[in-house]
């Protein structure tokens, strides 16, 4: 055996080169696009289906999944349950690898930079032959949409809204309809509704949780039709320092903070224990959703709560359209039987089955007078489906969701610290820089 | 030897080859060992260093020169990434708050690892266990660490605050992990006590390889423990202790996890470190093209200054100013 330096140098770097062009060569991110409009799509399919939930709804997918191996047997659900944080990341790793599961069940909120980057499969004309196509949630399906394209379905809904215990709202003397008319009106309420020597307070905010921070503090602004986003998605500047609406709601939330309306936890609360003050009866009322407030209360308490939907500083209302989309990622093994799971979840019965798992239907037509009857707590975003909202943005995630993202610094800077104008200030520029990063 | 050896070419006869011998030829001969035998036992370490060293930087060198994202197509957009890293406040102030960090936790633990070193560096009873305590820490984690102060640190409740209510110092709702100052304080102070414990069996390995007779001349010439401290175990510890340091700035400079775990770079970005920015870019923006450049830029600046540190410790004495 003879080998030079120089030979044993050129095989490694001709080893290496090969290697890196079989790495950047695997890096193709377009994967095919299964043909959905096959004559028998969705309809005696048989085999597996991958399926990928997140961890926060992964109840309402496993009752339903159980639901479908009772109901057929020719079609297995794999569900594989993904971290919420981590959902983005590991979703766009697996694409680019190209070993994608054949459905996703998702952050409705996040389907918009996967559909916006072609990474899922078109179901427009499917979508669209849905008899129940016009009762679904139109907030939900906007988030699956890309223009009049449709890349995803409705699973399930998880809305914000206020959540009022009437017990305190009772012994205060303050009307719960009234008070909860606009910001202006919550503003006039909260301090009769605080007594701190019993250890009672107005509202509770978790003001270190960024996620839920936003669920229930964006829809204030909503409500005005004004939002944190500007454009078209693919070309959004952030709306902060002009934005009044947003303005406003900060000043509401720096008074209700230095009058001592929220109790000190809220500080450094980053929604570990979100709910658990209200659930406790020590909170009148609770920016929060189905699952943290009807799923957890004792039974004792339910006859106590009233749902209501947020307001904004002006009037109007609004609730954060959340919960998940399923869409089908391009590249997927197994289509035809991830559509006919689809289509099962859409079916009212599993729709109506989604209140045991803390969730609410994507489906108008799921509220009839038996579920109004059953889950009387879970009506109201069905009731006022027209006021969901949730924003289309490549940049939510980033600019909202993390903790160092320029909505908690916002929120804290402005609320805690005072310094509403500086806060509103750096926010549009770390908006602006986000957005213009994630579209490039 | 083998082809690669450079022994073999020192055994040239200086009075050149013999005529009719191919010269290039013999000065591929090894005495002892087949020809050959040398590629052998090295190809491994050639290939595991190819594979996971070479190959993904030369990959991250090309992809740091796209507009890589995690999800869709790229091109080539030559030193654009670059650019933007370099005139990214975010990433500036993320390198600075990296500087800052590890300027802060070096001495405390180089000091406190030498104090622990010489408090177990004696072989008598009990002192293997009095090691394993103080060792543990690091065995732990910090990712472990990490995890249990989330929950130590938690106003009214967590230990800390319980701990320090107790002694009178606060009142016992101290938010550490939502204050910048704070949050770096306390996790300075978590590094610190679970990182020593490193420097502690590096630094006690060292002493205990200084012969017992040096100390026995300077204790019989009256020297104090102090003196025979400074003046013979740390200089002869010099080498040991340049390369604790070096260890601990660059751990520190790379540091991750327990930012990731406690605060997650908040408030803010107020305790966001380069690596965590680095991680953001990639895994939350899903800017791999980005992130590899800004990972290009980490490699120079921790290179730089390990080619300080390096010039500022060396030998000085020797006159060869670098380390041997």
């Amino acid at each position: 055996m003879e080998i030079s330096r120089r030979r044993l140098l050129g095989l490694a770097g001709a080893g290496a080169a090969a290697t890196i062009a079989g790495v950047l060569s695997g890096c193709s991110s377009t994967l095919p696009e299964p043909n959905v409009a096959a004559a028998d799509f969705g309809s005696r399919a048989r085999g597996t289906v991958t399926v990928w939930t997140r961890s926060a709804t992964q109840t309402g997918m496993q009752g339903i999944v159980d639901r479908f191996h009772k109901a057929q047997s020719d079609i297995r659900i794999q569900l594989t349950p993904v971290l919420d944080a981590q959902y983005v990341t590991k979703l766009a790793t697996a694409i680019r690898g190209g070993e994608v599961p054949d459905l996703v069940d998702m952050d409705d909120i996040n389907s918009s930079l996967f559909i916006y980057r072609d990474t899922f499969t078109e179901l427009t004309d499917l979508v669209n032959d849905l008899p129940y196509r016009d009762k679904l949630s139109p907030g939900h399906l906007a988030l699956a949409s890309l223009g009049d394209r449709v890349f995803g379905v409705p699973f399930l809904a998880d809305n914000s809204l206020l959540w009022l215990n009437t017990e305190l709202f009772d012994k205060a003397g303050v009307d719960p309809d009234e008070a909860t008319q606009s910001i202006e009106s919550l503003r006039e309420a909260l301090p009769r509704l605080t007594s701190a020597k019993d250890g009672i307070y107005a509202w509770s905010f978790p003001g270190n949780g960024q996620g839920a921070l936003g669920f229930t503090f964006l829809p204030h602004i909503w409500a005005q039709k004004a939002d944190v986003f500007h454009g078209k998605i693919g070309s959004q500047t952030g709306y902060v320092t002009e934005n009044e609406p947003l303005r406003q709601t900060l000043e509401f939330f720096r008074d209700m903070w230095t009058q001592k309306c929220a109790p000190p936890s809220c500080f450094s609360d980053a929604a570990t224990h979100w709910g658990s003050d209200f659930l406790a009866g020590k909170i009148a009322i609770f920016p929060g959703n189905y699952a943290a407030v009807v799923s957890a209360a004792p039974k004792s308490m339910l006859p106590k709560l009233k749902p209501v939907v947020i307001p904004g500083p002006g009037g109007g209302r609004c609730f954060f359209d959340g919960g998940d989309n399923l869409c089908m990622p391009r590249g997927a093994k197994n289509p035809s039987a991830a559509w006919e799971f689809a289509k099962f979840t859409l079916e009212i019965a599993q729709q109506q089955s989604m209140p045991t798992g803390g969730y609410t239907p994507i489906r108008s037509d799921a509220n009839t007078a038996s579920f109004q009857k059953q889950y009387p707590l879970d009506t109201t975003p069905l009731q006022n489906l027209d006021l969901g909202y949730a924003p289309q943005s490549l940049a939510y995630n980033v600019a909202i969701n993390q903790a160092d993202g320029p909505f908690l610094a916002m929120f804290r800077r402005a609320v805690f610290d005072g310094d509403v104008d500086g806060a509103l200030e750096t926010a549009q520029t770390g908006f602006d820089r986000l957005l213009k990063e994630v579209q490039a | 030897m083998t082809a690669v050896s450079t022994r073999s070419e020192r055994a040239v006869s200086p009075s050149g080859p013999a005529p009719g011998i191919q010269p290039r030829r013999r000065l591929r001969d090894s005495l002892t060992h087949p020809r050959g035998t040398g590629i052998v036992l090295v190809l491994p370490a050639v290939i595991f260093v190819t594979v996971f060293v070479l190959v993904p930087l030369v990959v991250a060198v090309y992809i740091s020169l796209t507009d890589f994202p995690l999800i869709g197509s790229y091109r080539f957009i030559g030193l654009t990434n670059y650019i933007s890293a370099l005139t990214d406040p975010a990433f500036g102030h993320a390198l600075l708050y990296t500087l800052i960090y590890t300027a802060i936790v070096t001495l405390p633990i180089l000091v406190l690892g030498y104090v622990l070193a010489v408090l177990v560096r004696r072989r008598r009873r009990g002192s293997t266990l009095l090691r394993t305590l103080l060792f543990i820490p690091y065995v732990v984690g910090l990712t472990t660490l990490s995890f249990f102060l989330v929950l130590e640190a938690q106003p009214g409740s967590g230990a800390v605050n319980i701990v320090l209510r107790a002694l009178g110092i606060t009142d016992g709702q101290t938010a550490w992990l939502v204050s910048g100052p704070l949050a770096t304080g306390l996790i300075c102070t978590l590094v610190v006590w679970a990182v020593s414990g490193l420097t502690m069996v590096l630094l006690m390995s060292g002493m205990q390889g200084i012969p017992s007779d040096v100390y026995e001349s300077a204790a019989m010439d009256g020297a104090t423990w102090w003196q025979a401290e400074r003046r013979i175990t740390i200089p002869m510890l010099r080498r040991t202790i340049i390369l604790s340091l070096i260890i601990s700035v660059i751990g520190s400079f790379l540091a991750f996890n327990q930012f990731f775990i406690l605060t997650a770079g908040g408030p803010g970005t107020a305790t966001t470190t380069a690596v965590l920015h680095i991680y953001n870019k990639a895994f939350v923006q899903l800017q791999l093209g980005a992130a590899s450049a800004e990972s290009i830029l980490l490699i120079i600046v921790t290179g730089l200054i390990t080619a300080v540190q390096f010039w500022l410790l060396r030998e000085r004495d020797s006159g060869k100013g670098a380390l041997r």
